[in-house]
């Protein structure tokens, strides 16, 4: 059984109460039917359902426990993660806990960290992370966003694309440029200078652009100082690819499942169609597919939960997001096609996963993408 | 002589003796060849490897093996790759002896069990026929009891070093009742017997490696019949759990790997964004290999059942194998269509041999369509 697999079996008392929330919120908190009464509104999720996340410890488990969280690890989270996403939940979970909540509790400003985690934790504060300018970009320094000193503060000028979880933020963690390097900055949503964009995803959700023009930022309000930003950024993106990863394996099992049992009752020649080989065939290599996805996963999970150097998690956060990546699209491109004509309609599940793996697969880099940094990452052994 | 109690060592220092031992010991004439190797040429590693004792690897001590647990069993293959030592013809030490160790006599047991061990006897396996592969429960070679021996006629097909061997362990027909499977027997058989004609077959690589073998009236007693009568179909499906993970392992394809990096290297490729996205996408094929690999190797070790799933990792790691060694060839250009070691670009390479000897992967020990067959009946549980 695998690590991110609600199923496993574990010791501890408390991860297994989060492993039965999950499965408890997946068969009765949420339903695809909500998910398409959601498509497209604004924020697109309900912060009753975010509360009830924050009930559950989740907004809290990658929180350490001085801050008010669980600090658990990441296989504690990618088990939420995939569960969560196979019932293609719209909440800005890993976008906030993960990814900007991440971002937050490598900075160094202590005050400011215990104000914004605690409300993260609790559930009354969501965050999201501006730190991207251009599509295909994951270098965290290729950033035009500035940030000048003004008076006793910072005056913050730029625009920033592809904020995950923006509609319904808060507040925004701000990546920029100052003399010194780079650095985070901690935004509220209703900061004067500060307009927010939200461009529609295909899923139904919305990513946003966020543009900043003489955004005034109080020094109590710099989440990360140069000495410690580009390491704390990183290290809350290789984090989140890992659980984006893991949402897609989430994606792509429930949609292999559904394509599966599909092949087992639809009739067509007098036979169901799962009897005949070339359909049969396909069906497994979906399989192999989604355990070298599931393999992967453990492995990563394992590696980010040990104390391994930075660049080797940055190699593994891409060859994980590949992997997913990879066989998410083509599970669930596939699942259309095993479906058939019912498959391309908007009525059945099925669309709605591809859409959703469409989604996690270009976020933060595609499998093209990923291979590449990870070739640019690790070395070729040749000898 | 007993050998020593390879367990009682950590994994590191059993590590470092193997590499010592293939250091010392193995003729360097014999490393990284790709072909299978006949026997007269590794009669003298394998002879070595006897006097050691580090033949029976997979074999518990009392019966003069290695006695390794599965941990060590993955270093000692490792190290075997990493050195480029050659499989001697070891059908005795992988399935005749763990089988008689199973299901043979006391007297099978004692007379067999050395003679592996010595090098005096070479198994070969007699399983295949013309009208039985895929569906291997099809065989007709027969074997009819007369007196206290059965008589054999048949053909059998793709007998690995068959020409090398002095042994044949047979699936034969000795029942047509029932279920095809039901009516088959395990068999040893001296290839020396009166009746045999082993002929060999020159394979697309241009080794003669795999042979056809002919029963023609072949006495074998019945004293010979392993498991017995009726009962050699479940005789034979009792591999090692370890053996079926075996296959599976990334171990051959990263050697082709390397073959790869290596031409490609000599040539700058790795500065050509187009070879290097394929590169790494197989590279990459081989990792997530790696990782899926151990998830079953880890079952093992805790000595869990495994189930029909493992068939995946035979399906990816000889599909993987054979995508390297097209790129291979694609990477060689205009040498992408001549034999033998190669002088491209000042990198020393063997294009033509990594490529053929990954086109059976897919065929030997059930090939792909069929552990797909497996996939989807027994883990996807899709109707037939």
């Amino acid at each position: 059984m695998s690590a991110h697999s609600p199923d496993r079996a574990f010791a501890n008392d408390d991860v297994r109460m989060l492993r039965d929330s999950v499965i408890d919120f997946v068969k009765r908190g949420t339903d695809i039917k909500r998910v398409r009464r959601l498509r497209g509104t604004q924020p697109g999720f309900e912060r009753a359902v975010w509360r009830q996340m924050a009930e559950f410890g989740w907004l809290g488990i990658l929180v350490p426990e001085q801050y008010g969280g669980l600090g658990l690890g990441c296989t504690e989270m990618a088990i939420v993660a995939a569960g969560t996403a196979s019932a293609l939940t719209p909440e800005p979970l890993t976008a906030a806990a993960v990814l900007a909540g991440g971002a937050i509790a490598r900075g160094d400003n202590e005050a400011l960290k215990r104000e914004l985690l605690e409300a993260l934790v609790a559930g009354s504060l969501i965050p999201a992370l501006a730190w991207q300018e251009r599509a295909g970009s994951l270098d965290t320094a290729a950033v035009a966003t500035r940030a000048e000193p003004f008076e006793a503060a910072f005056k913050l000028n730029g625009s920033k694309n592809f904020v995950a979880g923006a509609a319904g933020a808060d507040g925004f963690t701000v990546s920029a440029q100052t003399r010194d390097g780079l650095a985070l900055y901690w935004v509220p949503a209703d900061t004067n200078g500060l307009t927010l964009e939200l461009q529609p995803l295909a899923d139904g959700r919305a990513t946003g652009v966020v543009r900043l023009s003489d955004v005034i930022v109080p020094e109590e309000h710099v989440i990360a100082s140069p000495a410690c930003a580009a390491a704390a950024l990183q290290a809350a993106l290789d984090t989140t690819l890992v659980m984006a990863s893991a949402e897609m394996f989430g994606v792509m099992g429930r949609a292999l499942d559904m394509s599966v049992d599909y092949m087992k009752t639809r009739v067509q020649f007098g036979k169901p169609i799962g009897s005949f080989q070339a359909l049969a065939h396909r069906a497994v290599d979906l399989h192999i597919q989604r355990e070298l996805s599931s393999a992967v996963l453990d492995d990563a999970v394992a590696l980010f939960d040990s104390a391994a150097a930075p660049a080797r998690l940055s190699a593994m956060a891409s060859r994980v997001k590949a992997r997913c990546s990879e066989a998410g699209l083509r599970i669930t491109r596939e699942a259309i096609q095993i479906h058939g004509a019912i498959g391309f309609t908007d009525e059945y599940d099925a669309g709605l996963y591809l859409k959703r793996a469409m989604t996690l697969s270009a976020w933060l880099g595609n499998a093209a993408l990923h291979r590449r940094r990870y070739a640019a990452l690790a070395a070729v052994d040749a000898e | 002589m007993t050998p020593p109690d390879f367990n009682a060592l950590s994994d590191e220092e059993f590590r470092a003796e193997a590499r010592a031992f293939f250091a010392r010991h193995y003729p360097p004439h014999l490393r990284y060849i790709v072909r299978r190797a006949r026997l007269a040429e590794m009669k003298q590693w394998y002879l070595t490897l006897s006097k050691h004792g580090w033949i029976a690897p997979n074999w518990p001590r009392e019966y003069g093996g290695m006695g390794l647990a599965t941990a060590k069993m993955i270093i000692l293959l490792e190290e075997q790759e990493q050195y480029g030592v050659s499989r001697v013809p070891d059908h005795g030490i992988v399935q005749v002896g763990p089988i008689l160790m199973k299901y043979g006599s006391a007297e099978q047991k004692n007379y067999y069990l050395p003679k592996i061990l010595a090098g005096e006897h070479i198994w070969g396996q007699g399983y295949s026929e013309p009208n039985a592969g895929s569906d291997l429960a099809s065989l007709v070679t027969s074997a009819v009891p007369d007196g206290d021996d059965f008589i054999v006629n048949g053909q059998k097909i793709w007998t690995t070093l068959a020409h090398d061997s002095t042994h044949i362990y047979l699936l034969a027909r000795t029942s047509k009742e029932g279920k095809k499977q039901e009516g088959i027997s395990f068999l040893l058989v001296d290839a020396q017997s009166p009746g045999i004609t082993i002929r060999p077959i020159r394979n697309i690589a241009g080794h003669e490696e795999f042979c056809e073998v002919f029963f023609e009236n072949v006495r074998v007693p019945q004293a010979n019949l392993v498991g017995g009568l009726n009962k050699g179909w479940t005789v034979a499906k009792a591999l090692l759990a370890f053996e079926r993970v075996n296959i599976g392992s990334p171990r051959r394809p990263q050697y082709a790997l390397k073959r790869l990096a290596q031409l490609a290297r000599a040539k700058g490729l790795f500065s050509d964004p187009g070879f290097v996205d394929k590169f790494t996408a197989l590279r990459l094929d081989l990792e997530d290999l790696g990782s899926l690999y151990a998830r079953y190797v880890d079952v093992v070790k805790r000595g869990e059942e495994l189930g029909q799933e493992v068939s995946m990792l035979k399906i990816w790691a000889m599909e993987s194998w054979q995508r390297l060694t097209d790129l291979l060839l694609e990477t060689a250009q205009e040498y992408g269509g001549m034999p033998g070691e190669l002088n491209i670009d000042g990198a020393e390479v063997d294009v033509l041999s990594p490529f053929y000897y990954a086109r059976p992967g897919t065929i030997y020990g059930g090939s792909s369509e069929i552990q797909r067959n497996i996939l989807a009946k027994y883990v996807l549980k899709l109707p037939s």
